[in-house]
């Protein structure tokens, strides 16, 4: 579970990025973070995953403040950032060891997910090769698996779609769901409505870095009081702030 | 019409992120500026002392215009030797090529663009070596106007020829290594094998130049008027012809030398154009691709190297790989450690007469009273080393945009500072034990002597480290595009070189002032490098975790 109390993040002193921001994140969900290029996602996950400082306001994740135990809340997380080129000069499988150090994952447990991840995501083949000679989504991919390899009770990602092909995103999706439903939580940003639509059990939509809306998809139709794309909510939404 | 080449080289050149001192606090910016305007004049005022000292005796036998040319070619022979690096990382492995090479732009256009860009950036460079020389023998011989005209169209043009020599052999290296597989191998033995090209060169025209024969020189020395100037060889024609301009700059002759020196730099630099033209390509093109095997591993193959391992060790492994990996940080702060010992022996081993000389130093070593500045010089070797590789000096830098990453990680800071410690001291370290082997077995330095240095020099190789991470800590380099950036454009590891080299002062000048013995020496360095040592390590593990936690990223 995620809480987020009255969060406050400034930049340069005069842009606000995140807005006296209150979200609860519940476990067992798929929560879809929504809103346009700029709205203070990538902000807020990264006050969430400890990356960055909050202003002000408390960052709670299952119950224990990022403040006071930042290695506690960041062991119980899985981060999957937007850009996945880092560690390029390590091979595949030298990135998954060094992040199952980090996360101190035990030699035994560590084999059996390594060979079950890289079965799933169709990875074997390369994980001896360097990170470098990996496509865009198969970079993605590996990120995805080092997030995993710890079976993290928080799942985070932003924008985890892109570049992926479409069997690696559907294989994404579900194991998104599977990993929700094992009572954990899994929080992801999108600018892609129909992604959220299929998938989220509750959205989110942020605007300059306040939330507008927060409930599930039905909800929202409720709110709306009309049977309409998601799209157009969301453009109507987002544009009335202007 | 626009020159696209011109036009190409003002992008790239506000492209790059300068001294990197934006994003920093006005309290880093304020000491950085202090650190500039004391360290620069500094140095140019060294020059400028060195230059008057040089001056009176030459007077005397009429071939102060030597200065000049030595000057020059010094300075030539600098840009050199640095350009090799930069000529290759900007020329090949600069990130902004992948944006280049899909442009409509003539291999030509890429090529003179970026040899501005490095003319420019050495501009600094050459300036602090030439101007003092300059000033200082104008002020003294009392020339005229034209002097200084000359002069500074001079320095403009310095860069060029030693500038193109090196792209011309970055170039060939480049077209001939550019092979499919193991980029960075090849990138790597691509860059040693210009830098070594480089290096030798030099030294054996500075090997010709030494060959001058008795009689000759003295025939020389008794024209007196300068003779000595055009009778110099040099890689750099450039330089000769240069000191004649300038030294000559109130008669016609200096006006032809002048006249031969602009012409010759234009000719240069379109023959590098032309030569850009023809090979550039097929050097860079495909060079960013890396190879991979893509061999199936079975169900047994993932066992391989997926031991769980302890986070300290895990990550400075990771730090240590990294740096192996990436060829500029493997050519600027690994191999580095192991060329000093080369570039100090070098000269001693490449010219004849002074075999002597190897001789004559491992003699006075072995003076029974000798073993305290012994000591003391290997303590002060080790602070420069450690100081100039720059591992510890551009370890914040070096993670570049994805310093993100280390934020998330469920390790703590100090733990995080601590790995990035224990790999910059493992390869200095490393450093210092090539040095000792070269001691011993070179200048029969005693071995017990060897091996305290092995037992003690950690002490100021830990501090170097030490400093150089909390200098990166304060005013990190994070917005590169060019691993180049991170390691040699990074002022941080100017810093840490100029503390090393500052400390290694300090260490060497008392002990051979007073005579320090071994016993004397060895408990005064390590008690105060020691106490130093733990003094910096309790800032880096307050002020230097909060520092890093208080990055923006």
């Amino acid at each position: 579970m995620i809480e987020l109390l009255n969060v406050n993040k400034t930049f340069n002193g005069n842009v606000k990025a995140v807005d006296s921001l209150n979200l609860v994140i519940p476990n067992g969900e798929i929560f879809g973070f929504l809103g346009p290029n700029g709205a203070g996602k990538t902000t807020t996950i990264k006050i969430i995953t400890g990356i960055l400082n909050a202003d002000s306001g408390s960052v709670k994740v299952n119950g224990i403040d990022i403040k006071e135990e930042p290695l506690e809340v960041k062991r119980s997380i899985g981060f999957v950032p937007d850009t996945p080129n880092m560690f390029l000069r390590l091979k595949g499988i030298e990135y998954l060891n060094f992040m199952a150090d980090m996360y101190d994952v035990s030699t035994a447990d560590r084999k059996e997910r390594l060979q079950y991840l890289a079965e799933r995501f169709g990875m074997t083949d390369v994980l001896y090769d360097r990170i470098q000679s990996y496509s865009h989504g198969m970079r993605q991919k590996i990120v995805i698996m080092g997030v995993l390899i710890h079976n993290p009770s928080v799942w985070i990602m932003d924008e985890p779609m892109t570049g992926l092909d479409p069997k690696s995103s559907f294989i994404l999706k579900e194991m998104m769901r599977e990993h929700a439903d094992k009572g954990n939580t899994v929080f992801f940003s999108t600018h892609v409505l129909d992604v959220a639509e299929k998938v989220c059990d509750r959205v989110a939509i942020i605007d300059k870095g306040r939330i507008l809306f927060n409930g599930t998809i039905e909800e929202m139709k409720e709110h709306f009081n009309r049977n309409e794309s998601l799209e157009k909510m969301f453009l109507e939404l987002t544009d009335s702030e202007k | 019409m626009k020159n696209k080449t011109l036009n190409l080289a003002m992008i790239l050149l506000k492209n790059g992120s300068g001294l990197g001192l934006k994003g920093s606090s006005t309290a880093t910016k304020v000491m950085m500026i202090v650190l500039f305007a004391i360290a620069i004049p500094s140095m140019m005022g060294g020059v400028g002392a060195f230059t008057v000292f040089l001056i009176e005796p030459l007077m005397k036998i009429g071939q102060q215009g030597l200065v000049l040319t030595w000057g020059i070619g010094i300075t030539s022979a600098a840009i050199f030797v640095f350009g090799i690096f930069y000529i290759i990382s900007t020329f090949y492995f600069a990130s902004d090529v992948e944006y280049l090479l899909p442009l409509p732009l003539k291999p030509r256009q890429i090529v003179g663009a970026k040899f501005l860009v490095v003319t420019v950036f050495e501009y600094i460079f050459a300036a602090m070596i030439f101007i003092p020389i300059w000033i200082t023998y104008g002020i003294r011989i009392s020339m005229g106007p034209l002097y200084y005209i000359y002069g500074l169209i001079l320095l403009l043009l310095m860069p060029i020829m030693p500038l193109a020599l090196a792209s011309l052999l970055s170039m060939i290296i480049m077209r001939f290594t550019n092979l499919k597989r193991h980029k960075d191998a090849f990138k790597i033995i691509g860059g040693l094998l210009a830098m070594f090209l480089g290096i030798g060169i030099n030294l054996m025209m500075q090997n010709m130049s030494m060959n001058l024969s008795p009689e000759k020189l003295s025939k020389l020395l008794q024209q007196g008027q300068n003779s000595l100037i055009g009778a110099l060889p040099s890689i750099f024609p450039t330089a000769g012809w240069a000191g004649q301009a300038l030294v000559h700059s109130g008669s016609l002759k200096g006006l032809m030398y002048f006249a031969i020196c602009i012409g010759f730099s234009v000719a240069v630099f379109a023959g590098l154009l032309a030569l850009g033209q023809l090979i550039y390509l097929k050097g860079v093109v495909g060079l960013s691709e890396t190879g991979s095997r893509r061999h199936g591993h079975g169900l047994q193959g993932i066992d391989k190297g997926v031991e769980k391992g302890s986070v300290i060790s895990t990550y400075t492994l990771v730090e240590l790989k990294l740096l192996f990996r990436t060829p500029i940080y493997f050519l600027n702060c690994v191999i580095i450690n192991f060329l000093w010992p080369v570039f100090l022996l070098f000269p001693f081993l490449v010219r004849n007469e002074e075999v002597d000389m190897l001789t004559e130093i491992s003699n006075a070593i072995n003076q029974s009273d000798a073993g305290g500045i012994i000591l003391a010089a290997f303590f002060g070797l080790a602070l420069f080393v450690s100081g100039s590789n720059g591992i510890a000096a551009s370890a914040i830098s070096r993670e570049g945009q994805e310093l993100y990453v280390k934020k998330y990680l469920p390790m703590s800071y100090k733990d995080q500072l601590i790995a990035k410690l224990l790999s910059a001291l493992t390869l200095s370290y490393v450093g210092i034990v090539s040095m000792v082997i070269v001691g011993i077995v070179l200048f029969k330095i005693p071995v017990t002597t060897g091996v305290l240095v092995l037992l003690t020099g950690w002490l100021p190789v830990l501090f170097m480290c030490l400093s150089g991470l909390l200098i990166d800590l304060y005013n990190p380099k994070l917005d590169w595009d060019n691993e180049q950036k991170a390691v040699k454009q990074n002022i941080n590891v100017l810093y840490s070189i100029i503390i090393g080299m500052g400390l290694a002062a300090a260490s060497v000048i008392p002990a051979v002032a007073f005579k320090w013995s071994i016993t004397v020496t060895l408990l005064i360095l390590c008690s105060a490098f020691l106490a130093l040592d733990i003094l910096l390590y309790n800032v880096l593990k307050t002020v230097g975790v909060r520092r890093f936690g208080n990055i923006d990223c």
